[in-house]
């Protein structure tokens, strides 16, 4: 499925603290006039993304679905380094390390945290 | 990142690239795609593998990306497969990996993906690897093309490559498809070195490999035509450049080409051919006799020992040419160049190179016999002992003549005269070698031709005089020059005289040149026909002017050469001369050797009777020399035989003489002919003559040939006086001398 270039969903400015200055600026970067809304139109992709990851992960985890969850965990990482969102980008990569050097291992604890931080941050992305 | 957006503005002429990006993660799509867009890329965006490979035929990327990680199909199955998508074997693919993931890295690779990229969000560093991508993507391709348009051009120009490798057993040989076609192999055939060198001919792959040994010894250049023979049969010419590869300073094998020149040599070959062969006779021509002459007196300078050259030309020609056509004459000529060449050790192609390859006896190899032109050849013999070296090639040059040679349906018999010179004796140049085998050669003729003589200092200068002789002679006629002399012949008994006989003279500038001189020439020439048609008219003049001074009733004898007797117009003109002065037929007597009647007998014969039925007579000159067979005096309507002079030279000295003459004397005399002998120069042979029964005689004793004025003082003054010694010395009772001793 070929997708548009862009995603227009109306937000206001990221609240302060939440993501990561240098990374925001990164994103200001690419449309340095602010002309086409850019760093807006990635906050709701990221937002709508995240969404959809959840679902997928909670699935995942009610059909001890490792594969499912792993490929949860590698996606959150890198778009969530993307956007400045730190913490969450570290949970993952932290479970897709354990994943893969320790597949024995339980990660559920791991996955309860991801959660935690997801939700916090969509509730900060939507207010 | 401080790098500002970069665009291909040093690339233009490719236009923007048009990047197909592949990413499950919807948020690194975007940032990608707007970074990419940023920097002067053309970004079309999926989410996953498959819409990635359904969308390949509508977007037509320059160059893909692709997320290892995807849900479904992930970017190593889709990178895979889109290899095997037609004309995406080459495409560039770069994998984004995630930073610390070896094991992606390496399944990336192994799906076909050209690079790979680890995750990030500095984009300057990835349109910096695109970019490189692409270059070496488009280079890569010109690569290729350029391979195909070499790979086709070697083709066109029958080129192709080759390598070698050093090793056992001749090493290893790689063929491009092209250099096997070169050697007429299937593009799957795998031919050894060995192989290849069975091709070329044993004497010449012994040299071919001496040299290739060398040149791998020294790691050198190496550039050589081979000619070999490919398994169909075919010939070839091969050229062969090739340079030493190395590896940290050894020579590791060679690298070069193999090229069909056959067509190229062909052409060269035949070009020197042209400028160096007669075309009619594939002899060399002069301009290689030249060549070959002169490296065979360099040589011969060298080492000290003789050379030879021996000018050939055939005898009468021009006959040949005049009676038969060009065309037969040509055909003769070809002819002669065959049995000419078997003649000497004859070595048609003479390579520059090759001389020297042949060591201290190349010199041989020169050894040819060549067309000068016309009717000329020579034969070039580099060594020999001594000039009877030399004259044992002439005398085989001769004897291959012997045989009749067939042309336009009929046989006709060839000599030649040769002409040696010997260097450094009779020449230290070419120039002076062929000068004096030239006078030798003129010599040779002036003897009698179909002979051969050496060159000698006393011979100078005499082949230039002919030269010179023969464009006079031609004019000889018009300016007057021409005159004849009459030698009377005398009736001893009855102290008389009873005709004479014409002998032509040149009066040239004052001096009187000799029959002997000039005559020969003339035959050769072919200027004999209108000298002697000259001769019979002004022997009738003559007759007419004697009639009226003196009543000469009598005959003027006029020597005729046997060619004159073939033409067919001979009694018409003979007709036209006596009429034109008033003189009746038999005033005209003619002479013809008795040697060029039995030569030409079958084609005189007819003129004869036609002229002895308008009543000229026929006397044959120099009769009892022809070793022939008599039988054709009862044939022929002759008239009178003349003795040669050579047997009354000795009569009363050898028995042997006396007895031939008296033979002569009474087989005339029973054929009902009369007899004559000339070169009667004093009174014993006029007597043992006399008593033999010939009463009829010419010579010194009685006169030389006379200016016609002269003739008329000599008879006046010496014939009618009686008062020479030999009147009265016959005139007293010769019969009964002779019943007396009878």
């Amino acid at each position: 499925m070929m997708l548009p270039s862009s995603t227009p969903t109306p937000l206001s400015e990221p609240p302060a603290g939440l993501l990561d200055a240098e990374a925001l600026d990164r994103l200001r970067a690419l449309d340095p006039q602010g002309q086409s809304g850019l760093l807006l139109r990635v906050l709701a992709t990221y937002a709508a993304s995240l969404r959809r990851l959840l679902e997928q992960l909670e699935v995942a985890r009610a059909n001890a679905d490792l594969q499912g969850q792993r490929h949860v965990a590698h996606t959150l990482k890198s778009s969530s380094a993307s956007v400045g969102a730190l913490k969450l980008s570290a949970l993952c990569a932290d479970i897709e390390r354990r994943m893969r050097d320790e597949p024995t291992l339980p990660v559920q604890s791991q996955f309860d945290a991801v959660t935690i931080e997801a939700e916090h941050l969509l509730q900060q992305l939507r207010g | 990142m401080s790098t500002g957006p970069t665009t291909f503005s040093d690339d233009d002429s490719h236009g923007q690239p048009r990047v197909l990006l592949v990413d499950d993660d919807e948020v690194n799509l975007m940032l990608t795609a707007i970074a990419l867009r940023d920097r002067g890329f053309d970004i079309v965006e999926v989410t996953g593998g498959e819409s990635a490979l359904a969308a390949l035929a509508e977007v037509a990327p320059d160059m893909v990306i692709l997320d290892a990680l995807m849900p479904g199909m992930d970017g190593f199955q889709t990178c895979q497969a889109l290899r095997a998508v037609p004309g995406y074997a080459q495409v560039p693919v770069l994998m984004l990996t995630g930073l610390d993931d070896d094991a992606s890295i390496s399944r990336a690779y192994r799906a076909g993906a050209t690079d790979f990229f680890v995750k990030s969000t500095q984009w300057s560093l990835l349109a910096g690897r695109l970019r490189y991508m692409l270059r070496a993507s488009r280079t890569r391709m010109e690569l290729e093309r350029s391979k195909f348009k070499l790979a086709r051009a070697q083709d066109l120009a029958r080129m192709g490559s080759f390598d070698w490798r050093r090793g056992e057993r001749g090493g290893t040989l790689w063929f491009s498809p092209e250099a096997l076609r070169v050697f007429g192999k299937a593009p799957d055939e795998r031919p050894s070195l060995r192989s290849l060198l069975r091709m070329v001919g044993a004497v010449q792959r012994r040299g071919l490999l001496r040299m290739l040994g060398e040149v791998v010894t020294h790691n050198a250049v190496l550039a050589t035509d081979v000619s070999l023979t490919l398994e169909d049969g075919r010939p070839r010419v091969v050229h062969v450049e090739a340079e030493a590869e190395f590896d940290h300073g050894h020579g590791v094998g060679y690298t070069g080409v193999f090229q069909d020149v056959t067509d190229r040599r062909v052409a060269e070959d035949r070009i020197r051919h042209l400028a160096n062969f007669d075309a009619l006779t594939g002899l060399p021509n002069r301009r290689q006799l030249i060549w070959r002459t002169e490296r065979a007196l360099d040589h011969a300078r060298r080492l000290g020992h003789n050379a030879a050259l021996l000018l050939i030309d055939l005898d009468r020609f021009k006959n040949v040419n005049d009676t038969l056509g060009h065309a037969a004459g040509d055909e003769l000529l070809m002819e002669v160049a065959r049995r000419l060449r078997g003649c000497v050790r004859h070595s048609d192609q003479v390579m520059e190179g090759a001389l020297e390859a042949a060591g201290t006896r190349s010199h041989r190899a020169l050894e040819a016999v060549g067309r000068l032109g016309g009717d000329e050849f020579v034969a070039l013999l580099p060594e020999v002992a001594d000039d009877a070296d030399a004259e044992r090639v002439a005398n085989r040059v001769l004897c291959a003549m012997r045989e009749p040679i067939f042309v336009a349906g009929q046989e006709c018999f060839v000599t030649a005269s040769v002409g040696i010179a010997l260097f450094p004796r009779d020449g230290s140049s070419l120039a002076d070698l062929m000068r004096n085998s030239d006078v030798a050669m003129y010599s040779a003729k002036t003897a009698g031709r179909n002979a051969s003589a050496v060159y000698g200092p006393q011979l100078a200068g005499q082949g230039r005089e002919k030269i010179e002789l023969e464009s006079h002679l031609h004019k000889a006629i018009e300016r007057n020059e021409l005159v004849l002399h009459y030698q009377p012949k005398v009736d001893v008994r009855a102290a008389k005289m009873v005709g004479a006989e014409a002998l032509m003279r040149w009066q040239r500038g004052g001096v009187l040149v000799p029959p002997g001189d000039f005559i020969p020439l003339a035959e050769e020439t072919g200027l004999i026909v209108p000298l002697s048609e000259w001769a019979v008219r002004e022997a009738a003049r003559q007759t007419r002017i004697w009639q009226q001074s003196f009543g000469f009733a009598d005959s003027i004898a006029v020597n005729l050469p046997s060619r004159l007797f073939e033409r067919s117009d001979l009694v018409e003109n003979i007709h036209q001369a006596v009429s034109a002065y008033g003189v009746p037929h038999k005033a005209i007597l003619l002479e013809i050797t008795e040697n060029n009647l039995m030569k030409d007998l079958h084609n005189v014969s007819l003129s004869l009777h036609r002229l002895n039925e308008i009543g000229v007579e026929i006397s044959i000159d120099d009769f009892g020399t022809g070793y022939s067979s008599l039988a054709y005096l009862t044939t022929l309507p002759i008239s009178e035989l003349k003795i040669d002079r050579s047997f009354v030279r000795d009569l009363g000295i050898t028995p042997q003489s006396s007895a031939v003459v008296s033979a002569i004397i009474a087989l005339a005399r029973s054929l009902g002919l009369r007899v004559i002998a000339e070169g009667v120069e004093n009174l014993r042979q006029m007597d043992v003559l006399h008593r033999l029964g010939c009463g009829v005689m010419q010579g010194f004793l009685f006169a030389k040939a006379l200016p016609p004025d002269d003739l008329d003082a000599w008879l006046q003054q010496t014939v009618l006086p009686r008062k020479a010694p030999w009147i009265g010395a016959a005139s007293e009772e010769p019969l009964a001398r002779v019943l007396g001793r009878a």
